[in-house]
């Protein structure tokens, strides 16, 4: 399987008046061909920002990317001048985003939108953008293209709008689909369609997929790999049944421990990790789970653990193994 | 939306009504008297009741201001008091005329290059220029036509004399641009600071990262996506730019001596030309009334969602 992204080391900070915000802290992971990649992780531990400094998205200032390579077609997205960023962006390597309600311009019609980066990139022109623009929006599932392809955003529901930025983004056949989070604002009917419709399109397609959520339930239906993210950095990752049956990461082992299931015996409580993750201005030397952790030792306050391999294909930031509850050597 | 240009066209004569009765009413229990200020030093009781009776002023409130709306009603907008015996509306036409090419030049002029300034100081938020035009703004805004005219006149007409310091040889003369310029900062600073503002809440908006991702090119980013967003709020203050105008004409075209609408009102109100008086305020109310009708049409070509509803 050959690999289409390789990002080593990725460290995004955002320079503010209370400090240096350190939001994406050296990740470092492959992307295979057809592959679906899971990011999970809480409310601002650096999902997004670690897949916006992809795109190089993030506002600069007060961001910046200060370290770290992504190699993209033997080149490093990191160093490319902005004019090959641009086409690489909308072309090779697409994104969809949170909030269908305000991701769309509410002035310009769909069709304008969805073409343009058809005749940007595929140099396509208005008539065939057109034209291309309606197959897609049929593609994706929206009832009359034709009729609709002239409506603006404001006269489709919200699933619908995600269907149309799905068609946005997958409009230049890119080999690598972005999604930020695309089901978080959709009730959970309109994000199962969703869902499905990601998945049928990537089996047709065949790009490689980044899936942020914190929605853990989404991610074990789509990915073939998920990574666990905290205050910037992996904590684990692992093939998705690797993580769900056998988590190896105590923060994993909270999070799993935290959602209902239908299969637990009755009674049982439901965990929760205890205090709150820890603020990126100051993030501690240790390991940044070091003060919510139960599997705790002296050495994970001063030492921040390295992602190391348990199992085949299975790594994790801890100095504790946790199926023994002893430390590493 | 046919039948909605239509019913606010139906509105204005209402408006005007309101805008007449409420001018003639001021006129006729007002202070001065026009036959006094007619005649000046030579007043003779005898001849003023007769000049009164001449022009109908002898008559009560309710009779006079029906028979000026039944005149009005044809076109008849009165004789001019001061100017004797010379319709109003053959007094005011060329004068017109001046006032709207002075208007449209200046009008233009304040909105393309205030909306310029206001994108590039967005963009270059916190820079020397965005101070800069911040503080020009500021300047533009609060000084009063009748400071920065006479300091233009100073610099352009007295110490540099490299234009004329009044008159008028058309809107394509030199005499035209300081009063053109003059007319053009309120216009300017209004338009700078709004879109500034629009443009940098704009430019934060998911559909603005959206564009980006698609890997569209900065300026068309901000040419496309953002400036139209950012020009919707705009509009509202594009309706009452023309009739701010009108009133910045007053006093421009007093400084600068040019026969426009402006100049004639400014003289009616010293001699009391009651006529020009009623007709110009009626002029400056449709054109506040057009002037929003436009906006808000605007609003629907602009915004999508507007022209829905």
């Amino acid at each position: 399987m050959t690999t289409v992204l390789e990002v080593r080391g990725l460290k995004t900070q955002f320079f503010t008046q209370d400090g240096v915000v350190q939001a994406v802290n050296g990740i470092s992971y492959d992307l295979n061909e057809g592959e679906t990649l899971g990011i999970v992780g809480e409310s601002g531990c650096g999902k997004s920002v670690s897949v916006m400094s992809l795109m190089r998205l993030i506002p600069m200032p007060p961001g910046k990317i200060v370290g770290g390579e992504a190699l993209f077609e033997g080149v490093d997205l990191m160093k490319i001048s902005d004019d090959e960023m641009r086409s690489v962006r909308g072309n090779k390597i697409a994104m969809i985003f949170q909030d269908p309600m305000t991701s769309l311009n509410p002035v310009l019609t769909i069709g304008r939108q969805v073409g343009e980066a058809l005749e940007l990139h595929m140099g396509m022109s208005k008539s065939e953008a057109r034209q291309r623009t309606i197959e897609l929006l049929e593609m994706v599932g929206i009832p009359s293209a034709a009729d609709r392809v002239d409506d603006y955003p404001h006269q489709f529901s919200g699933g619908m709008r995600q269907r149309v930025m799905i068609a946005m983004g997958l409009s230049c056949n890119p080999q690598i689909l972005i999604a930020d989070e695309p089901t978080t604002a959709l009730d959970v009917t309109i994000q199962a369609q969703i869902v499905d419709l990601v998945k049928k399109l990537r089996d047709e397609i065949g790009m490689a997929i980044i899936w942020i959520t914190h929605d853990l339930g989404v991610v074990a239906g789509l990915a073939d790999r998920v990574a666990v993210m905290y205050a910037g950095f992996f904590v684990e990752e692992a093939g998705v049944k690797d993580l769900y049956g056998d988590p190896r990461h105590p923060y994993t082992i909270g999070l799993l421990g935290s959602l209902p299931r239908l299969d637990a015996e009755r009674g049982r409580r439901l965990v929760s990790i205890e205090g709150l993750p820890p603020d990126l201005i100051a993030l501690p030397e240790g390991c940044p789970f070091y003060a919510r952790c139960n599997y705790r030792i002296d050495r994970c306050e001063t030492e921040n653990p390295p992602l190391r391999l348990v199992a085949p294909n299975h790594r994790v930031a801890c100095w504790i193994d946790v199926t023994t509850a002893q430390p590493t050597r | 939306m046919l039948a909605y240009i239509v019913r606010r066209l139906l509105w204005l004569p209402v408006l005007l009504i309101i805008v007449s009765f409420i001018t003639f009413a001021l006129g006729y229990y007002g202070p001065a008297d026009p036959i006094v200020a007619l005649m000046g030093q030579n007043y003779d009781p005898e001849v003023a009741a007769q000049l009164a009776h001449e022009y109908g002023l002898d008559q009560p409130f309710g009779v006079q201001y029906l028979k000026y709306l039944e005149r009005v009603a044809r076109l008849d907008f009165g004789e001019s008091i001061k100017y004797r015996n010379q319709p109003v509306l053959r007094l005011l036409i060329p004068r017109l005329a001046v006032t709207i090419q002075l208007n449209v030049a200046s009008s233009f002029i304040g909105v393309s290059v205030g909306i310029a300034v206001g994108v590039i100081a967005a963009l270059r938020r916190g820079e020397l220029i965005d101070r800069l035009v911040v503080f020009g703004v500021v300047f533009g805004r609060a000084v009063p036509v009748f400071v920065a005219g006479p300091i233009l006149l100073f610099l352009f007409a007295r110490t540099i004399p490299v234009l004329p310091p009044g008159g008028w040889d058309g809107i394509f003369s030199r005499s035209a641009v300081m009063p053109v310029l003059l007319l053009s900062i309120g216009p300017m600073a209004v338009f700078a600071r709004q879109t500034r503002a629009g443009m940098l809440e704009v430019m934060g908006q998911d559909y603005i990262r959206t564009a980006r991702a698609k890997g569209l090119h900065e300026m068309t980013v901000v040419t496309v996506h953002a400036l139209r967003n950012a020009l919707i709020p705009l509009l509202t203050i594009l309706g009452f730019l023309l009739g701010s105008l009108v009133e910045g004409t007053f006093l421009t075209e007093t400084i600068f001596g040019i026969p426009g609408i402006g100049q004639f009102a400014f003289e009616a109100l010293g001699g009391r030309d009651y006529p020009v008086i009623i007709t110009v305020t009626l002029l400056v109310a449709v054109a506040y009334a057009l002037g929003n009708l436009w906006a808000d049409l605007l609003y629907g070509v602009v915004d999508p969602r507007i022209r829905q509803a």
